[in-house]
């Protein structure tokens, strides 16, 4: 990992996450663990503890740390970073408590044991339940300009209420789950503590939301190959990725420091079934976005698996080979669909590509933490 | 893009003086008209010295002079853009050469196989329009090879520095490139990739293109004509180095133009996705930032030009309801801009 810039009010994703520095007792620029800043064994007086907790109230700084190849998060104004808030989002990310029967969580169905995917066709909900489509990764949708795969939702915040009240998901309305929430001492007491309010609909969507902001994913062999590390990258891969770039054409749309043009594109997956998924159609109500599905970022995509927005394909190798045959055709197929003509070895050397070189020794593999009572 | 070549239909464009298109314009912006529609998609626009306007739309380019529009060259081909709404497309770009010369990029056949051509122009409009074909000189085509996988086409813009001629190509979406033909006293040498603007700025399609004050090349990067607000303002020396890619908060931006009078830079954007928050944007540049302001909101405007005195022209698809007629206009900002 890298550090590439120190800023106020941002976070740090990596093991130990956050280090939380207080201007107010002098430890600018050093980086602490949150253990380290908890206070001494000494008795607080009442004063102290005042002025302790308005300064950390005022000027409670964050030192970011992006991985090497990720630009700058861009968090919204009105639900920067704290560590606070982001232990507390992983907490209600993990709990199964928001859903109705107290069987799913968001992690049932975006597992950081599972590429943030997980690792099925479908995502499973309450009861077994199967919904249509695969669950997207949550691995850097800092970056996502539209949430789902139909792009239906503006941003995280709007995106993590999405499941918890869809009947074949979480099958939880927003009015139980607040309450359930606050009825929960030690959630109330942190909701308190980070929002100044009790649990409602807007912070426990701020929480869940700042929480996935932080599961980045860079400093891969990729990032390294392009800084200048010749040999980061095998020989293979480095066909492959020449490849990606040129003949297979998948840079025109993953593209970018996070592999997506945040696009929706119709590659003819799934269009000839009896009632196909219109996909983006069904928000935009343009005919011209027919089956078309939001660009997936390909970070740490070898943990994936199955692939498309269907998981109708079970390996890279396959996904690979339905691109090289040039999708299926409709009137809607997206015109950087086309035969490529790739050869076995090809095809090879690009899943190599996608498996090595996009895959970080420092994923963000998160364990659930322990939830309050 | 479905692409489907076949004979384009008749010539369908008419004058129609003072008549309204679909016009939303800023109090303070200047006093506008249209003053031409029932153009069929029109995509391209340029000022002659002596005033006419040369108009490019899928009827082929036409010829706005002395209040009529005269058919200038005809016999293009059509292909079809968009997944739908759908439109037919022939030349897409013009641009002049000098005084007597037009220039016209082809967007009517598929990639690999458009060229731009260069039409001898004369004093006057034509009695009969001359054929696509007929071009004094072909530029092109630049077909499938490493640096571009299917080969380039659709050529939306184009500008003229004494030294060559500049030609935005939507071919292999992983290059984006810009082309280029250096002009040696004054005649066009073969046209090449000059720069690859996608791995420079990550956002695809090079549409738009002028010069700025400098000799640089000021692009629109379109980007992806289904998310909103990714078009960026790119500029490039005249060596093909990115000097600056600013966001703009646009969508789809189609045109740019710098007035002659106030120095000031325009962009129309054509907003597919949201086309309400489309239309003629006066873009600042400060602090390394791009803020756009509002001039006039316009229904899907693709190109702009302003002629010596300041006027500015821009061209507009307009809406075709149910198969109807043709709605492309051009409408006209008096000098202030």
């Amino acid at each position: 990992m890298q550090f590439r810039k120190l800023m106020t009010r941002q976070a740090i994703p990596s093991a130990k996450l956050f280090a939380v520095v207080s201007f107010s007792v002098g430890l600018c620029g050093l980086t602490l663990n949150a253990d380290d800043a908890k206070p001494a064994s000494k008795p607080e007086t009442k004063a102290e503890k005042i002025e302790k907790a308005n300064l950390k109230k005022e000027v409670t700084k964050f030192l970011l740390k992006i991985p090497l190849g990720i630009p700058e998060i861009e968090h919204p104004k009105d639900n920067e970073l704290t560590q606070e808030k982001i232990d507390l989002g992983k907490q209600l990310y993990f709990d199964k408590r928001l859903s109705s029967d107290n069987s799913v969580s968001c992690a049932s169905c975006h597992d950081p044991a599972k590429g943030w995917s997980n690792g099925e066709a479908v995502a499973t909900g309450v009861g077994g339940q199967k919904g249509g489509r695969s669950s997207p990764t949550i691995i850097n949708s800092a970056f996502q300009k539209l949430t789902f795969w139909d792009g239906r939702a503006a941003n995280l915040e709007e995106q993590a209420l999405g499941p918890i009240q869809n009947p074949i998901e979480m099958n939880l309305s927003l009015d139980e789950a607040v309450k359930r929430l606050n009825g929960i001492p030690g959630y109330k007491k942190q909701f308190r503590a980070v929002f100044g309010t009790e649990v409602t609909k807007e912070t426990l969507a701020k929480a869940i939301a700042a929480y996935e902001r932080t599961a980045i994913s860079g400093d891969a062999p990729y990032d390294r190959f392009q800084a200048g590390d010749k040999k980061a990258l095998s020989e293979a891969a480095q066909r492959g990725l020449a490849l990606f770039n040129g003949k297979a054409h998948c840079s025109a749309c993953h593209s970018g420091p996070n592999f997506t043009d945040h696009a929706f594109h119709n590659l003819g997956v799934g269009i000839d079934k009896p009632m196909p998924d219109l996909g983006r159609e069904v928000i935009s109500k343009l005919e011209g976005d027919r089956g078309a599905f939001k660009t997936p970022t390909l970070r740490e995509i070898a943990r994936t698996a199955p692939y498309m927005h269907d998981g109708s394909e079970a390996t890279l190798e396959a996904v690979v080979a339905y691109y090289n045959k040039g999708g299926t055709a409709n009137p809607q197929l997206d015109e950087e669909i086309f035969p490529l003509d790739l050869t076995k070895e090809e095809a090879a050397d690009l899943v190599t590509f996608m498996k090595e070189g996009l895959s970080s020794e420092s994923y963000p593999d998160h364990k659930p933490p322990k939830l309050p009572e | 893009m479905i692409r489907t070549s076949f004979r384009r239909a008749a010539l369908t464009a008419v004058a129609c003086l003072a008549v309204v298109a679909s016009v939303t314009i800023a109090a303070d912006a200047p006093k506008s008209s249209t003053v031409t529609t029932g153009l069929d998609n029109p995509s391209g626009i340029v000022v002659h010295p002596g005033g006419d306007l040369f108009v490019a739309s899928h009827a082929g380019v036409h010829r706005l002079s002395g209040g009529k529009l005269h058919p200038e060259v005809g016999e293009f081909k059509t292909d079809i853009y968009g997944k739908g709404p759908m439109y037919n497309i022939s030349p897409l770009g013009v641009a002049l050469l000098g005084d007597d010369h037009l220039i016209v990029g082809d967007g009517s056949l598929k990639d690999a196989e458009e060229l731009v051509r260069i039409y001898k122009i004369g004093p006057k409009a034509l009695e009969k329009p001359v054929s696509a074909d007929s071009a004094a000189v072909k530029l092109g085509p630049i077909g499938a090879s490493p640096e571009s996988a299917k080969g380039e086409g659709n050529f939306y813009g184009i500008a003229v520095s004494k030294s060559a001629i500049y030609v935005t190509s939507n071919g292999d979406d992983t290059k984006g490139w810009i082309l280029r033909s250096e002009l040696k006293d004054g005649k066009p040498g073969e046209l090449k990739p000059f720069i690859a603007t996608k791995p420079l700025v990550n956002v695809d399609a090079p549409v738009a293109i002028t010069l700025n004050h400098e000799g640089q090349i000021v692009v629109g990067q379109m980007g992806e004509m289904n998310v909103v607000g990714d078009s960026l303002l790119c500029t490039y020396d005249t060596n093909g180095k990115l000097v600056s890619s600013l966001k703009t908060g646009l969508s789809d931006i189609a045109g740019l133009a710098y007035s002659p009078k106030t120095k000031s830079l325009y962009a129309v954007d054509y907003s597919w996705a949201a086309p309400k928050e489309g239309g003629l944007f006066k873009l600042e540049i400060a602090e390394g930032a791009v803020k756009a302001t509002k001039v006039a909101s316009l229904d899907k405007p693709t190109a702009l030009a302003f002629d010596k005195m300041g006027n500015l022209y821009v061209t507009v698809f307009g809406t075709v309801v149910d198969g109807g007629k043709p709605t492309g206009s051009i409408v006209k900002f008096d000098a202030g801009l």
